[in-house]
């Protein structure tokens, strides 16, 4: 497995709540079972929890910096072009004064740091949040968190992309297979993350708020002209599993598989331990394992690894 | 002697009404007391009624430029709270109901208008329907 750049799947959704998460850690562990290096990074920042369904801790923490203005008052010339060109109007300035720094609109641009004629703004730094690396259950996890009431989270997904390009250029054999779990939504978090994977996998379930979300982060990934297929979650539910399938098939959405409600997977969920683990114990006959078993095998068809 | 500014409906001046929304009024009254007495008044307007956002640190600027101490609002978001806090400005808050800026002033004579120290409504209240920034400023 040298020489060959890592696949990366991007396991999405639009809905909050489908299993996103449960099928990222699966997923992943299942191509960690036959021996491949896998990656898994968590870039759902508001709610960073892949290592709680992996019942590990989060270690090696690192602070994410975000960009401020500082004036220097003995500098500064009062003559106010910081503000008159933040597009964010994040300076307050009132005519041969010192400008007032709204920090809550800056989007840390450093437009103003650029253009200063006196050199009187410096780079301050505040924390955005913070990520962390780990090994768990033979995984490397990256997990990304923003800083509560901070509002920015792109920047926590950006770090951890800067990670990730790192590792490829310095270590390009070190993984093999690369898992990005995202925040619900379809939102610029999302798009970075779509965009830097090879396929997506919306993961979505049969109900009409699922497939109107479906809907909007194919819209998504289809403006960035990447390949995917749904996985169905849940499909059990309320025996609407063959109409929602026959719809999605209508419109021509490709389907990865299905997979109904079980109750290992519930107790795997809470017990913190992946269904799908070599070690996990669990039913290999039960419905659950059955569908991810599918679902990895349709996987590997699809992306074809030694590619 | 001191300066009170007042968001209004149109043009602005004593007749015009008073503008429950700050940072996305039309104009501002600009009102000079004396002695309980209206020495001046001036309209300014606002130019940032229509900015994509950050019209609370935009108006407070125009606050800040025409020497104005006090501020009567109805609805204060929080960028504009901190911007006139920032500033010393202090704020009142006028009753929740149509007033002429007239009114509003001989209510401010009368000593009548409570102290507000804070926002009182959400970033983006005033604005249109539909054009929020929206997603949280998850925006880069």
């Amino acid at each position: 497995m040298t020489g060959i750049k890592p696949k990366t799947i991007c396991i999405t959704g639009g809905k909050g709540g489908t299993g996103k998460t449960l099928c990222a850690v699966n997923i992943a562990v299942m191509f960690k079972n036959e021996g491949y290096n896998v990656l898994l990074i968590d870039g759902d920042v508001e709610n960073p929890n892949t290592y709680l369904l992996l019942n590990g801790e989060l270690e090696n923490k690192r602070e994410v910096p975000f960009f401020m203005p500082k004036i220097d008052e003995d500098k500064c010339s009062r003559c106010g072009i910081c503000a008159q060109n933040c597009t964010n109007h994040a300076f307050l300035y009132i005519d041969d004064s010192i400008p007032i720094l709204m920090s809550s609109l800056c989007s840390g641009c450093k437009l103003c740091y650029k253009i200063c004629p006196e050199k009187a703004i410096e780079a301050d730094f505040k924390t955005l949040g913070w990520i962390y690396s780990t090994e768990i259950h033979g995984l490397t996890l990256f997990v990304g968190e923003l800083k509560p009431a901070e509002a920015r989270s792109a920047g926590i997904v950006e770090a951890l992309l800067e990670n990730l390009k790192n590792i490829i250029k310095n270590k390009p054999n070190k993984f093999d297979v690369i898992i990005l779990d995202t925040a619900p939504g379809a939102h610029c978090d999302v798009e970075l993350l779509i965009e830097m994977a090879d396929v997506s996998i919306p993961i979505t379930e049969p109900t009409r708020f699922g497939k109107l979300d479906l809907k909007r982060i194919m819209e998504l990934i289809n403006l960035l002209e990447k390949d995917c297929k749904v996985i169905v979650n849940r499909s059990s539910l309320l025996g609407f599993r063959d109409q929602f399938l026959d719809e999605l098939q209508k419109e021509s959405i490709e389907i990865l598989g299905d997979i109904p409600m079980d109750a290992d997977i519930v107790d795997s969920y809470c017990q913190g331990t992946p269904i799908m683990d070599n070690n996990s114990g669990y039913d290999i006959n039960g419905a659950g394992f059955i569908a991810f078993t599918n679902i990895f095998e349709n996987l590997k068809k699809w992306i074809n690894l030694n590619e | 002697m001191v300066v009170i500014a007042i968001p209004s409906i149109g043009k602005g001046g004593l007749n015009d009404d008073m503008n429950p929304r700050f940072g996305r009024c039309a104009s501002f009254t600009f009102v000079e007391l004396e002695d309980k007495e209206i020495k001046a008044v001036k309209t300014v307007p606002n130019h940032a009624a229509d900015a994509m956002g950050g019209a609370g640190v935009q108006a407070t600027q125009i606050i800040g430029n025409n020497n104005a101490e006090v501020v009567i609002v109805g609805f204060l978001g929080p960028n504009a709270a901190n911007g006139l806090n920032a500033l010393n400005i202090k704020i009142l808050h006028a009753p929740n109901k149509k007033m002429t800026i007239n009114e509003v002033v001989n209510l401010y004579i009368e000593d009548k208008l409570p102290e507000l120290s804070s926002a009182n409504v959400a970033p983006h209240h005033g604005m249109g329907g539909g054009r929020g920034m929206g997603g949280g400023n998850r925006g880069r």
